[in-house]
């Protein structure tokens, strides 16, 4: 394999260009300036330049060609631009008038009237086996040329893959060129082991961007296993993933052809199981409980979880094993303490919870081996779910499927309902409904065992936010990759300060700047920061905010009105008045 | 025109001019003609030596079609020379009587005028009597002006063409208004140059009315620095 970093500058390149040429040291140990007219406007700030550092071949063997060094490529970062030369502010008086008219006047020849200053953070050269930058230590001498990085020499060492190869997500490709000219390739494999956090205000695209990565995920070269938990009901979309043709693969004959599958569970049909829940989420469930019911409870569950030996139980079990509880606590302490009231209140309050809830149920909950599947997404819907259930089923649903995992990882089980023999990737919206920061809700506990260990379990957890700021701070320094898009918060814009990797932290002074679409990528999955403009989605998108002019217009146009007309007729069966009468 | 004729330089572009004085022209040019910020053009003299000159009477004729390059210059101080002034000593008649009893007495009094080169300018005249445009240059020319070449005052037409003209290393280009002058101007330390830059663009002014907010800059500019920044 031939090492990019150390191809000779002789060999297979095309022409280039010096753009600049190097003038110091710049303000910090590891930030150099250059000095360009940039007549071409194509050094924007964050845009990759580097210079040539010879460097003795560390091997001492003189090469083929004579030259007994190597020619390292010092990348860098553009990241201010100070203009050298302007026009006198006097130039500038009339507006209608360029000063460059002023200048071709008084015999100024205007075809080269800019020069910048540049300054370049230093990333360092290129190391292809160990897949990092190292910074040489020491800025480029005065007088180097310095060249702007090409297309393929950033497809190549921005991202750790490359696009299509199998562990590869395409998300979309470098801001500062043309569309597509640069890939930006995450590197699945450790997107998934070290977690994701997806930020970005309301309407920056931060579902966009899930969805982007759930088709990638979802791709014959990932085959992912997937499960999104979305309490909007935005990722229905992505069931057209299952009839496009990208996402199919042929057989080869041995196994059989590949498919994704999209699996999207309604709220009615997301279910919890009453035996799995604990005390925590049952004092979650019902609040303000008594110090009496607490302790009643918590022994009704301890009795009805050694009597039905993890067998399912229901509401009516638990109600019959409080009331033994009481019985038998009463006939222990004979002196006439009256717990009749508190079992009924809480009997009274288990069956207002649980006897009508349809997320709450005896028998039926979601099967682990069913939801989580290779080449499968399933999508939990959790829109029409109270937001005390939402936790309490994310909550559950994280426990089984970290015990599942553990379990088949140790090598405790072999089949059944808590065997997964494979990693999981776990989507999560509006993550700070389920880890807020401050306070502590039966979710919080769990996500954050989840974050900090699942790496070992192989259980990947992807945390999306509008609110960083109301983000348990733990939870959000847990996730490896930060995908950080447009943020106007001051407060939010400081809590992804803080949690993203050094190298990254300049960029964020664009954060504000970013439009739709626009993300920067920081972390585990990408060899350095990159911003990146989203690609385009395969499927369409779910999430769109409503066009409530366009709606309002909408209400009074001929049809709506004549349908209205009609319902409201006064013989019609939807008239309540004609019915009543009726 | 021609009101005089070089007796001095100072430097490569500074030239000095003695004024035509009674009988030494048919038609004495008076202080209207070599008034201050006047553009003046003066004859170069940028053929061969050696070459024979065979157009002569067509040049005396004023029929020559032969380029003629010409320095452009502008009058920036004048100084009115009296060597006379001063010796109050015994003299055998006064003024008038000389006039009258010594006619071949000449007289040494004479005004002198500053002139600073601007640019050069090639022109010809057509076989129609038109005179063409060759080319312009602003800026310090390359050949220098002899003792005794006369100077000419330039009417409107010439200073127009003087200042509107296109680049002549960018084909295509639109004629466009030049004062590549001004830089060497503000170079030059006199102390009267500042306010000949303000007649120059008075007079462009008034030739370029298309220009004027383009001129505006440089004038209110120029007037700042002149008459805010030097009284405040």
């Amino acid at each position: 394999m031939i090492d990019p970093a150390h191809i000779a500058p002789s060999i297979s390149r095309p022409i280039r260009k010096p753009v600049g040429i190097t003038k110091g040291p710049g303000e910090s140990t590891h930030e150099y300036t250059f000095v360009s007219r940039d007549d071409a406007q194509e050094l924007k700030n964050g845009e990759y330049v580097y210079y040539e550092l010879s460097e003795p071949d560390e091997s001492g063997l003189t090469r083929l060609d004579g030259a007994s060094a190597f020619t390292r490529r010092v990348l860098g970062r553009i990241i201010k631009r100070v203009p050298l030369k302007l026009y006198p502010d006097t130039f500038l008086a009339e507006p209608e008038i360029s000063p460059a008219q002023v200048a071709a006047m008084v015999g100024y020849d205007a075809r080269a009237n800019e020069l910048f200053e540049l300054h370049v953070a230093i990333m360092g050269y290129y190391e292809q086996a160990t897949g990092s930058f190292i910074n040489p230590w020491i800025p480029p001498q005065s007088g180097k040329q310095i060249f702007l990085a090409d297309d393929e020499m950033l497809a190549t060492i921005l991202s750790r893959k490359r696009a299509g190869q199998n562990g590869s997500a395409t998300i979309g490709s470098l801001l500062t060129r043309a569309p597509e000219a640069v890939p930006i390739v995450l590197s699945v494999k450790d997107l998934v082991s070290t977690h994701l956090a997806i930020i970005a205000s309301t309407g920056a695209g931060k579902s966009y961007l899930a969805s982007v990565i759930i088709e990638e995920l979802m791709q014959p070269y990932n085959k992912a296993c997937v499960l999104i938990l979305d309490p909007h009901g935005e990722y229905n979309t992505l069931s057209e993933i299952a009839n496009a043709t990208q996402f199919a693969e042929q057989g080869d004959g041995r196994g059989s052809a590949y498919r994704a599958q999209i699996k999207v569970y309604k709220p009615e049909q997301v279910k919890v199981r009453i035996s799995s829940l604990k005390i925590g989420d049952m004092r979650h469930l019902l609040p303000e409980m008594t110090e009496k019911q607490q302790y009643l409870l918590n022994r009704a569950l301890r009795k009805v979880g050694e009597t039905k030996r993890g067998t399912p139980w229901g509401a009516a079990d638990l109600k019959a094993a409080i009331r033994a509880v009481s019985k038998q606590k009463g006939d222990e302490d004979s002196d006439g303490a009256d717990d009749s009231s508190t079992v009924h209140a809480l009997t009274w309050r288990i069956e207002e919870r649980f006897e009508n809830s349809f997320t709450f149920d005896d028998i039926q909950h979601l099967d682990l081996p069913e939801i989580f599947k290779p080449g499968q997404c399933t999508v939990l819907q959790l829109n029409d779910i109270d937001e005390r259930d939402q936790q309490v089923v994310v909550a559950t649903l994280l426990r089984r499927l970290y015990q599942a995992r553990m379990d088949t990882e140790r090598g405790k089980v072999h089949s059944g309902e808590y065997y997964l023999p494979y990693p999981v990737f776990v989507l999560l919206e509006e993550a700070h409904h389920f880890a807020p920061g401050g306070t502590e809700v039966v979710s919080t506990s769990i996500l954050k065992q989840v974050l900090a260990e699942g790496r070992k379990f192989g259980i990947g957890v992807g945390l999306i936010s509008q609110r960083p700021g109301k983000l348990n701070a733990d939870v959000l320094s847990q996730c490896q990759t930060q995908c950080i898009m447009r943020i106007v918060n001051e407060i939010d814009q400081k809590s992804v300060a803080a949690a993203i990797e050094g190298v990254g932290r300049d960029l964020l002074n664009n954060l504000p700047a970013l439009s739709k679409g626009q993300v920067i990528v920081a972390g585990a999955a990408v060899n350095t920061p990159v911003i990146c403009r989203v690609r385009s989605r395969f499927t369409k998108h779910g999430g769109e905010s409503k066009d409530a002019p366009d709606m309002w217009q909408n209400y009074f146009s001929p049809e709506a009105q004549e349908s209205r007309r009609r319902s409201e007729a006064p013989l019609n069966s939807n008239n309540k008045a004609f019915n009543l009468m009726r | 025109m021609f009101i005089g004729k070089i007796v001095k330089s100072d430097s490569h572009i500074n030239y000095v001019c003695q004024i035509y004085g009674p009988r030494e022209v048919e038609v004495e040019p008076g202080p209207a003609d070599y008034a201050f910020g006047r553009f003046v053009r003066v004859a170069v003299r940028s053929a061969l030596t050696d070459a024979p000159d065979t157009r002569i009477v067509e040049r005396a004729l004023g029929k020559s079609q032969e380029p003629v390059t010409y320095a452009v210059g502008v009058i920036y101080d004048t100084i009115l020379l009296n060597p006379a002034f001063g010796s109050l000593g015994p003299r055998l008649s006064n003024e008038t009587q000389v006039e009258l009893f010594s006619p071949d007495y000449i007289s040494e009094k004479a005004v002198l005028i500053y002139v600073m080169i601007l640019g050069m300018i090639e022109q010809r005249t057509t076989l129609l009597g038109a005179s063409e445009i060759l080319s312009t240059m602003h800026g310090v020319p390359l050949l220098s002006l002899e003792l005794g070449s006369e100077i000419e005052i330039m009417n409107d037409e010439e200073v127009r063409a003087f200042h509107f003209f296109s680049d002549p290393d960018r084909t295509g280009q639109a004629a466009y208004l030049h004062m590549g002058y001004l830089p060497h101007i503000i170079g030059q330390r006199n102390s009267l140059l500042p306010m000949v830059t303000l007649r120059i663009i008075d007079q462009l002014e008034r030739l370029f009315p298309q220009n004027l907010s383009l001129l505006s800059i440089v004038k209110r500019n120029f007037a700042w620095r002149l008459k805010v920044e030097t009284t405040g």
